[in-house]
């Protein structure tokens, strides 16, 4: 108590009326600061979130008049008697396979490349083309894709078939669409998309490493491999980490991309846990919502085990 | 410095060699580096260079047109009826989402780090866990049913509340960061002064994490003017939609929405943003070596 007296003295009055009113008004202060934000946040993530959680145990349906009634598991039960369940699963990490390792070893190759650019102009001429694509908003990156990718008028299938003829206006790969191409084509999309983004990270992280130690290791006959491999790669290992837990999350949630690029047929291989959740709250029967919900929590908890798991793996050592 | 001497002399001196194999490594890492800066620019270009095809040329399909035709982009202001409103409804909702999130995140980031009130921790624990949520899929249900009560479905301007919170806790969590470059000692001199949070932050913090509000407004920015499954699922009517979500639908082929004409809408969206980011750019890569980074 006295200290917080003396350490209070400076400012406000020292009895113990006045220490009460400081703390006070440094505790209501603070939260009146925080309020504008806290209220954002728990108003349309927070509150979502554990609705969501009790409308998957009830039968609530939007468009029927009964009222919701408490069910218990039975969504979930249903929900994991379902093939489509473990099948929107399995397509969400099919896709993230498929996404996961080019976003990450290709942004990382074109950093080490870009770090060692010595003139000044040209580094930041490098990095603000690498950063378009980042400041492009979402759905223009896709409709601008969905143009690349179309079957006839694409500047992608114009090449195959007018520029090189390796195929023929019956024959030309159809990208979009629900194909079995049209995931491999949304990761390679993502790709791009997060190609400069991601290679700012890396640079970040390759400009803390200090100058010497690679040096050294050169010095002493190391190959640039083995530079890379024993002294930039461990240095490069927590944003790596970040970089793989938070792209493992976007891609096992991805969802405007389907809905742009898939539609609602349910054997599309872009039909989703996402999908599947939208498709039965929105679009089919009554928006039976209380089932969708279930549907969601379940992919969502199967995505957070995965991190978790993921985090424990690369945690630096020690 | 005699071991560098010894490693060189088993080598060509590298007086001897032409220009080109001097420099050779460097040679080949610019080509590899624009060979990516291609990849990246060419969907770009190709867009761009459809704007000003005429339409014989936009059916053909070569990269370079025949004939330039830069009519598409007076057409597609004078024909397309809804195009003007969705412009409108696009610069609103994003101008209303960027300015809210950035006052709502320098007040928590300076709240969190200059003035510590109890259960800070807890806010911070919540903002970090929301980040590796699915909350944007998932609370998409919720929201529905939020906004139905509150009457704000198929209202553009209700849009802006789900709209805060897309980037809020990112934003909140880098100007945290941001804040902590400012010395507590600062702070509380300031303070001794007889100056309130509100005159600090204002007088003495904002200054301070400019580059970091620049970093924000751009994330902000990016989040709102592309949005699709809050707009698309919130608002029915085509009028009250934002550009991107309108653009996303439209089929290319004839009549107003012939390909010059989509690509033409599509640069005039897309424009504003790239010119204020290279504009900002400088800022923006101080903001991120800072504080983004870190968040």
């Amino acid at each position: 108590m006295t200290q917080t007296i003396a350490s209070a003295e400076a400012g406000a009055p020292a009895t113990a009326a006045g220490v009460r009113f400081a703390l006070f008004r440094q505790g209501v202060g603070g939260w009146l600061f925080l309020a504008p934000a806290v209220a954002f946040f728990v108003g349309y993530q927070v509150w979502p979130i554990f609705r969501v959680l009790w409308l998957s145990f009830t039968d609530y349906q939007v468009l029927s008049d009964k009222p919701a009634h408490w069910i218990w598991f039975a969504n979930y039960i249903q929900a994991f008697s379902d093939p489509l369940m473990w099948a929107s699963l399995g397509r969400a990490a099919l896709f993230t396979i498929m996404f996961l390792p080019g976003t990450i070893i290709l942004p990382l190759a074109l950093a080490l490349l870009v770090d060692k650019v010595s003139n000044q102009r040209l580094a930041t001429l490098y990095r603000v083309i690498l950063l378009i694509p980042a400041v492009i908003p979402s759905t223009l990156i896709f409709v601008l894709w969905k143009w690349m990718y179309n079957y006839q008028a694409g500047p992608i299938n114009h090449f195959l078939v007018d520029t090189t003829g390796l195929f023929s206006l019956q024959n030309a790969p159809q990208w979009l669409g629900g194909t079995s191409l049209t995931l491999p084509s949304i990761a390679a999309m993502e790709v791009w998309w997060g190609l400069g983004y991601h290679t700012i990270f890396f640079l970040a992280g390759l400009a803390a490493i200090p100058k010497d130690l690679p040096d050294a290791a050169r010095i002493d006959g190391a190959t640039e491999w083995q530079v890379f491999w024993h002294i930039t790669r461990p240095q490069l290992a927590p944003i790596m980490m970040i970089l793989v837990v938070l792209r493992f999350g976007t891609a096992m949630a991805v969802i405007d991309e389907y809905l742009i690029f898939g539609g609602f047929n349910r054997a599309s291989p872009t039909y989703t846990w996402t999908i599947f959740m939208y498709d039965q709250a929105f679009k089919t029967g009554l928006w039976r919502q209380g089932y969708a919900s279930a549907i969601g929590m379940i992919g969502a908890v199967a995505m957070l085990c995965v991190m978790v798991l993921l985090l424990r793996i690369f945690r630096p050592k020690g | 410095m005699t071991l560098q001497a010894d490693h060189l002399s088993v080598a060509v001196p590298p007086e001897r060699q032409g220009w080109f194999a001097r420099n050779r490594a460097s040679i080949l890492r610019h080509v590899a580096i624009n060979l990516f800066n291609l990849i990246i620019l060419l969907p770009l270009a190709w867009v761009l260079v459809m704007s000003v095809k005429s339409l014989p040329d936009a059916m053909r399909g070569d990269f370079w047109p025949r004939t330039y035709d830069f009519t598409h982009y007076s057409y597609v202001f004078e024909r397309i009826a809804t195009l003007p409103v969705n412009l409108f409804n696009s610069i609103y909702v994003t101008a209303g989402t960027v300015l809210i999130t950035t006052t709502c995140a320098v007040l928590a980031g300076y709240a969190l780090v200059h003035i510590r009130p109890r259960g800070v921790g807890i806010v911070i624990t919540a903002l970090l866990v929301s980040l590796y949520f699915p909350v944007r899929v998932v609370s998409i249900i919720s929201i529905f049913e939020t906004q139905h009560w509150l009457g704000l479905v198929n209202n553009t301007s209700g849009l802006i509340l789900p709209y805060v919170t897309l980037q809020l806790a990112i934003s909140i969590l880098i100007m945290r960061s941001m804040f902590q470059l400012v010395p507590h000692e600062i702070v509380e001199a300031a303070k001794i002064d007889g100056a309130g949070h509100w005159r600090v932050l204002w007088e003495v913090g904002l200054p301070m994490v400019r580059n970091g509000l620049v970093v924000i407004f751009i994330v902000n920015f990016v989040a709102a003017w592309g949005e699709y499954l809050l707009c698309v699922t919130l608002i029915d009517d085509e009028a009250k939609r934002t550009m991107p979500v309108v653009l996303a639908a439209a089929q290319g082929g004839q009549g107003q929405w012939s390909w010059p004409n989509l690509a033409a809408v599509y640069v005039i969206v897309v424009t504003p943003g790239i010119i204020a980011f290279t504009f900002a750019q400088k800022l923006f890569f101080k903001g991120l070596l800072e504080g983004a980074l870190k968040g």
